[in-house]
């Protein structure tokens, strides 16, 4: 088990910057970056893996500074974004590289291939050539690849994109299982919010080559930093409002804020509840299955609900004109 | 940053090799205790020098538009359509990168000479041979393959969409071709033309042996000022002036290079209409037909001339021409014999394979692999062999390794020297068009698996890029054996090769054994072919 961190990182790529300050995972730990395209995931990945030079700071695992230790020194495994399946081999020489390289016994190295190649549900297709596979089944040999070494750390890089929601939840599952199996540090590039909720033990929101926060995905879900970080994972709501005595006042809300002037609010719409009341006005909704999406405007202020129908205090079918609003829990950004 | 110390020895090679007898020639025609601008005066107010300057560049003009005409109809059949007998014609539009010149030059006069097959079929004497129609004609059978590989390669690139919308907005027809097809077309047309320009501007063997005394280029007034007048001033200044105009040329090519190599980059690929039995043998199938029935002519012809020339004795088959080819007795014009010629090609193009896949193989790596300071002037430092002529290139050798430190003429390795540096761009060209289809993360990916560096190349890049290796080899082995005019003027009579035999016996009218020492040149020359074919790396 070995941590992996980053330190006052530096890389810049033409008119890209890319800073990391301090970034850690810890042995054993479920790491997710999540960004928008083009903010930096890949290149992050790239200077952990060795393959760029970041122009200042340090790599370490285990606390040993890795900067000159070239990638394949570093016992990693590595998901790319473009699989980078060797074409002129075999599935069964493509996953079968990192082991030869390892001079494992050719039986061993063939049951573990074949084990692994059942795992990502690829069992039959070993002869094949990468040419002659799907794009999904292309990338699920890449991961294959980069698992049957038993890295110390493993790098993926949207290593489930390509596939389609069943496979990928259930492959979603099994990296997190060999992960937790082997306690292999994984760090996992995403740009779905989803998926990372569901995998990570902690997730960094990156964006424009920074990273904007860390932490438990519940934590970055419910109580974000930053206006940016709260409206990548998932609907928010933000309101804007002024502040006396370090409260809010709008409707029947009352927010105790802290401080005075300017303010915003943020809270998930699953934080807002339905009440019987009439200070905020139904706009609009939309039924999801077994939920309800309302949008309500008190005081000009627009806000979104998201309720189980079961827990709304009327029928859908006579809906009223407006209902009362209570707010359970919300942070101030 | 040990593995690029290894660039150090391409590098050297180059500076010996290349540029230090381009710095003598440099040297010898500007300078007499001082610089000197006196021969080269001398060459450009010479009305002769002037007229050859003239028709250098007139003829690659001509010879480029000549095999435009013939080329672009058939990159259009190739882009658009799929026939019968197809891969049989693309094979056969391979065989003039692998036949030697000298062979082709000897095949004309034998089909066009006073007593040549077409004449006697035609029943007179075109006056082609001996005239700057011959040197077209010849020019034209070598580049208008490269003119169907390159525009039809990019023909197939032009997404079908463009078009599509062209016609939704009502263009059709010419119009629709003008407006449309030929701008995206124009970066092939005009790449492809370059370097067919390049190549005429250059010419040696086919203006030397086809052009007769009225018709020659810079290279053959370069070849003789030196080997017949002895005149190294004026050959100097003449090298001059040519090697100036073909970098600038070259750098037109390099340029319209990277416009092709962007255009070619759109991975839309049309697949080329299968036609049907009716469309076949109406007047689409004709019109293919007839087509690939006049490459078939062009290209075969001055081969089969060749071949049957060489078969014939006082009006009989026989292999009379053969028992004296290599019977000693009728060897009287070079000092050693036919079998020693052999060996000697062979022993030669072997080396220049090595010695050149080797140098263009670290140079293309480099170049695709690597960052390094100075990389934008190493790039342009070696393209520009690219540009010099064997001529020039021998010239400098005289200059440059006749005296101690370097005293290397008279030796056999000069020539495979020679030979490389002639050989190697176009090695680099192959190479470095597969290295440029191989993702540099899959490198990464066997790095990531714990492959050292050298381990990621052997096992992962280097058998990708093998096919691209092998055709570049087989280029150098083709271009070395065929070589003459830098040979010709570097040999000793021990290190005759079958290419120097040949054109001696040219030299001497004797045509019958010239033959069949071409068509044993043709053998070697159809097992290059055949490794091309199997390989079947798209060079074309
Ligand atoms: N070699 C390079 N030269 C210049 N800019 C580069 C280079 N490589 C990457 N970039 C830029 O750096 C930025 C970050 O790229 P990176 O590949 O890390 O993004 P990413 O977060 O992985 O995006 P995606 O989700 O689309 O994969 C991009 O804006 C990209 O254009
Ligand atoms: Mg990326």
């Amino acid at each position: 088990m070995v941590s992996v961190e980053l330190r006052e990182i530096l890389k810049i790529l033409g008119d890209f910057r890319l800073e990391i300050k301090s970034l850690k995972a810890k042995e054993g730990e479920f790491l997710t970056l999540l960004g928008p395209s083009g903010c930096g995931k890949t290149t992050t990945l790239r200077i952990i893996a060795g393959f760029e030079k970041p122009d200042r700071g340090e790599v370490l695992f285990d606390g040993r500074v890795m900067n000159e230790i070239p990638p394949y020194g570093r016992n990693i495994g590595m998901v790319f974004q473009d699989y980078a399946l060797f074409p002129h081999m075999s599935v069964f020489k493509n996953i079968a590289f990192g082991l030869e390289l390892r001079k494992l016994p050719r039986g061993e190295i063939e049951k573990r291939v074949l084990r692994i190649l059942k795992l990502v549900g690829l069992e039959g297709l070993e002869n094949r050539y990468p040419e002659q596979l799907s794009g999904g089944q292309q990338q699920r040999v890449a991961l294959a690849r980069a698992l049957v070494i038993e890295p110390e750390v493993l790098l993926l890089d949207e290593p489930l994109s390509n596939l389609d929601a069943k496979i990928r939840e259930r492959l979603r599952g099994e990296i997190k299982r060999i992960q937790k199996e082997l306690s292999i540090t994984t760090i996992y590039v995403t740009h779905d919010q989803e998926e990372a909720m569901a995998i990570s033990d902690r997730i960094a929101v990156m964006k424009d080559g920074t990273i904007e926060q860390v932490g438990k995905p519940l934590e970055i879900y419910y109580n974000p930093k930053t206006e940016f970080v709260a409206r990548f994972l998932g609907l928010s709501n933000i309101l804007e409002l002024e502040a006396e005595n370090g409260k809010v006042h709008l409707g029947k809300l009352c927010f105790n804020v802290g401080r005075d002037g300017k303010v915003k609010i943020f809270f998930r719409p699953e934080s807002v509840y339905i009440t019987e009341g009439d200070f905020a006005e139904i706009v609009g909704h939309e039924l999801l299955p077994g939920r309800i999406r309302l949008r309500l405007s008190i005081e000009g202020n627009e806000i979104i609900a998201e309720r189980f129908l079961e827990e709304l205090p009327f029928k859908i079918e006579d809906m009223p004109k407006s209902v009362g609003v209570l707010i359970k829990s919300y942070t101030i950004l | 940053m040990r593995t690029k110390l290894i660039l150090s020895f391409p590098i050297t090679f180059l500076i010996i090799f290349f540029y230090l007898p381009i710095i003598s020639i440099i040297h010898e025609g500007l300078w007499d205790n001082g610089l000197t601008l006196k021969y080269l005066k001398a060459v450009l107010s010479n009305s002769y020098h002037r007229g050859i300057i003239f028709f250098t560049i007139g003829q690659a003009l001509a010879s480029t538009l000549l095999t435009l005409a013939l080329g672009l109809p058939g990159a259009y059949i190739f882009a658009k359509y799929d026939f019968p007998g197809k891969s049989f014609v693309k094979a056969i539009l391979t065989v003039p990168f692998v036949m030697p010149s000298i062979m082709v030059a000897l095949g004309f006069i034998l089909l066009f000479g006073k007593q040549g097959f077409f004449t006697q079929l035609i029943g007179r004497d075109l006056g082609i041979l001996y005239s700057w129609k011959a040197i077209l004609i010849a020019h034209a059978f070598y580049n208008f393959p490269v003119v169907v590989r390159m525009v039809s390669s990019l023909w197939q690139r032009i997404n079908p969409h463009y078009e599509e919308v062209a016609m939704s907005l009502g263009a059709r027809g010419f119009t629709l071709f003008r407006k449309v097809t030929l701008p995206m077309l124009l970066p092939g047309i005009f790449a492809s033309s370059m370097l067919t320009f390049i190549f005429c501007f250059l010419s040696f063997s086919i203006p030397l042996i086809l052009g007769g005394y009225r018709y020659a280029t810079i290279e053959v007034d370069i070849f003789t000022s030196i080997m017949t007048l002895l005149d190294f001033k004026i050959g100097s200044a003449l090298a001059i002036i040519q090697l100036t105009l073909s970098f600038v040329f070259m750098y037109i090519y390099i340029k319209s290079l990277d416009m092709y190599a962007k255009a070619e980059e759109q991975r839309v690929f049309r697949r080329p209409q299968k036609l049907t039995l009716r469309e076949l043998i109406g007047l689409k199938g004709l019109l293919i037909g007839i087509y690939s029935v006049i490459v078939f002519i062009f290209i075969i012809s001055p081969l089969l001339a060749v071949l049957y020339d060489s078969l014939i004795f006082q009006g009989r088959f026989s292999l009379e021409w053969y028992r004296r080819v290599f019977s000693a007795e009728y060897n009287p014009i070079f000092g050693a014999n036919t079998l020693i010629a052999i060996k000697n090609s062979l022993l030669f193009g072997f080396s220049a394979v090595l010695l050149s896949t080797t140098v263009a193989l670290i140079i293309a790596y480099a170049l695709h692999r690597w960052q390094f300071k100075g990389k934008n002037i190493f790039e342009a430092l070696v393209m520009l062999p690219l540009g010099s002529s064997a001529i020039t290139l021998g010239l400098g050798y005289i200059r440059t390794f006749h005296r101690p430190p370097l005293e290397l003429l008279g030796t056999w390795y000069i020539i495979v020297f020679a030979h490389t540096i002639i050989a190697y761009p176009f090695v680099l060209r192959a190479i470095s068009a597969v290295l440029k289809k191989i993702k540099p993360n899959l490198k990464e990916a066997a790095l990531s698996l714990g492959a050292k560096e050298w381990q990621a190349f052997i096992k992962v890049e280097l058998p990708l890029a093998l096919g691209g290796i092998i055709v570049g080899a087989i280029f150098a082995f083709a271009m070395s054996i065929a070589e003459l005019g830098a040979t010709y003027m570097l040999y000793q009579p021990e290190y005759t090769t079958i290419t120097i035999a040949v054109y001696r016996f040219l030299s001497a009218r004797q045509w019958g054994s010239a033959s069949a020492l071409s068509v044993i040149l043709m053998i070697v020359s159809a097992v290059s072919f055949m490794i091309i074919e199997r390989v079947g790396e798209e060079i074309w």
